[in-house]
């Protein structure tokens, strides 16, 4: 393993970690929700209606840093990661400093607890992968094409370790909200699993229009409705969780306050 | 998207999910109270007489231990005619006590005007548009001392009178939520499927008069056609327009199935508490319309129960 390689390690890393950067602080803006101090980070800092702008500024300066690395070996952006990662470090400190109850929110709503000592360790850590890039003969591409697996992993290690965000996505997997409380998928996303579906399969052809005149999500369901040919309401339930999910289905007869025709079916 | 019938969505979830539908109304073994809202057309020590949403005329009988509010406690025989009351009866005819023009203003802060009399505009959710309301100069204290943070983008919540077109705040109704109305809570980390959870159910003057029926938080955004839908700091299920929600009344011991007939975008956003009768978890968890609210035991001055919801 050459110079080289060594120098050029670490450019995968910083790379994905911008990118994930990037899309984590686009995705608490675009919620709509206003985040509270712990996901904003060092946006706290500045007054509420300058929020959203300065994370959209930091997701597109941090995207703009991992396409330059991937692309091209022009020093000024290799000098420009390092100057991010240096201030950010900085910033980590003072926000640690002046609001303890922040967290560094640098990877959106996960990256919630308090900034501590690791937090800052870990963009410490980053600076220093960041300058050990700015000499490295290659751009990004070429790191990702021929990686040198050992150099790659133990920086992963020494981040993993550094990141609280770990812990933080272990506890959320083990703790998850039901699926009642969990926002679903899209309306049109569930309305392409119920065509997928072997029961619509089975029923298409009893559909007066294959659009349904009414949906709505209750619980953990997902109704679909749809007239048939005589005028009945033909009701598919869709389960909101998972890609093949259960789907019921009852007809039932237009005016009709009682109940189903036929029994429901399980797929 | 448009509702055909929203009580239709009730029959078919049933159907297609193999369940019993629900009917809405009052439990079985309470108490039969009937609550009825209507314009004064005359009113006597001993009997009201009053015209409904639909045009009917109802004749009363006022029990001698009838209060009234309008404004203040009065007695019954001093309502003004022409008056929109909503009076809780027993026995379905017996007047026990009447809340006469009462307004309920909730909504979140644009602008405060005036230095004696305060004139604020609310923004009362993207269903009930903006409103205009006037704080009288002899309760202006009363009222700030529950809501510390007078400027805008907070929250208001307060019951008042409608006098002569002019709506006017005279209780506070809540203790105003510290946080800017757009930075609500998360819920608390909730394990496992419950199907009941306790919080505050308060009241709404958005309703139709003769409605009966509820505003919740909780509901996918497409679905509620509602920007702000979908946020509360209880940890609610998802349900939506046309659901049924079994609401108990802790402090009354009553309870009812509601429908739920509109998005209550705006109560998710308090994050408050209700100490009528005990301490209630966070949370506003619906919002009644008048005739529900007083029919499973409320009273619209003191602006919330302590309750308990049910779903499927």
């Amino acid at each position: 393993m050459g110079v080289r390689d060594v120098l050029a390690s670490q450019l995968p890393i910083l790379i994905v970690l911008l990118c994930l950067g990037t899309v984590a602080k686009a995705a608490v803006v675009r919620s709509g929700r206003e985040p509270d101090a712990a996901q904003l980070g060092p946006a706290v800092l500045i007054p509420g209606r300058f929020r959203a702008p300065a994370l959209l500024v930091c997701a597109a300066g941090e995207l703009a840093l991992a396409a330059g690395l991937l692309l091209t070996t022009h020093p000024a952006v290799r000098w420009a990661t390092v100057a991010f990662f240096a201030i950010s470090t900085y910033v980590l400190m003072e926000l640690r400093r002046r609001r303890p109850d922040a967290g560094c929110g640098c990877f959106g709503e996960v990256s919630s607890a308090p900034v501590g000592v690791r937090s800052i360790a870990r963009t410490t850590v980053m600076t220093g992968m960041a300058v050990m890039t700015v000499w490295a003969p290659v751009p990004g591409w070429v790191a990702f094409a021929q990686p040198s697996w050992g150099m790659l992993l133990a920086g992963l290690a020494v981040l993993v370790v550094l990141s609280p965000e770990v812990e933080e996505l272990v506890e959320r997997a083990r703790h998850r909200a039901p699926c009642e409380q969990r926002p679903g998928p899209a309306e049109s996303v569930m309305l392409a699993r119920l065509r997928a579906s072997g029961v619509w399969r089975a029923h298409r052809a009893e559909l007066a229009s294959a659009e349904p005149y009414d949906s709505w999500r209750e619980l953990c369901w997902r109704f679909f409705v749809f007239k048939n040919h005589q005028e009945d309401d033909v009701v598919f339930a869709v389960f909101t969780a998972g890609r093949r999910p259960a789907v019921r289905v009852a007809v039932v007869e237009a005016g009709s306050e009682t109940l189903p025709s036929y029994t429901p079916v399980s797929a | 998207m448009t509702y055909p019938s929203v009580d239709r969505r009730r029959v078919l979830a049933a159907a297609v999910l193999g369940r019993e539908p629900g009917v809405p109304g009052p439990g079985a073994d309470d108490e039969p109270v009937r609550a009825v809202a209507g314009q004064i057309r005359d009113v006597s020590p001993h009997l009201i007489l009053v015209e409904t949403a639909e045009g009917e005329t109802e004749r009363l009988v006022i029990a001698p231990w009838a209060k009234a509010w309008h404004g203040g406690d009065i007695a019954p025989a001093d309502l003004p005619v022409g008056a929109r009351v909503v009076m809780r009866t027993r026995e379905g005819r017996v007047v026990e006590h009447v809340w006469a023009d009462t307004i309920r203003i909730t909504g979140t802060i644009v602008s405060v005007e005036g230095r004696k009399d305060v004139s604020v505009e609310l923004d009362c959710g993207p269903h009930r548009g903006r409103r205009t309301i006037l704080i009288p100069y002899r309760v202006t204290g009363r009222l700030r001392v529950r809501h510390p943070q007078f400027e805008p983008g907070y929250l208001f919540d307060a019951i008042g009178v409608r006098k002569d077109g002019t709506a006017m705040a005279l209780l506070p109704a809540t203790s105003q939520p510290a946080y800017p109305a757009r930075s609500v809570p998360a819920p608390p980390p909730v394990y496992g499927g419950t199907t009941t959870l306790s919080g505050t159910v308060t009241w709404s003057d958005a309703f139709d008069e003769d409605e009966r029926g509820a505003a919740y938080p909780m509901m996918e955004r497409s679905d509620a056609g509602c920007p702000d839908a979908g946020v509360s700091c209880a940890a609610l299920p998802y349900l939506a327009i046309g659901s049924l929600l079994q609401v108990r009344n802790v402090c009354a011991g009553r309870s009812a199935g509601v429908p739920i007939v509109a998005c209550g975008c705006l109560a998710g956003r308090f994050c408050d508490r209700c100490v009528e009768c005990d301490t209630s978890p966070r949370g506003r968890i619906a919002e009644l319309s008048p005739l529900s609210y007083v029919e499973l035991g409320g009273d619209l001055i003191k602006g919330c129960f302590n309750a308990q919801i049910g779903w499927g």
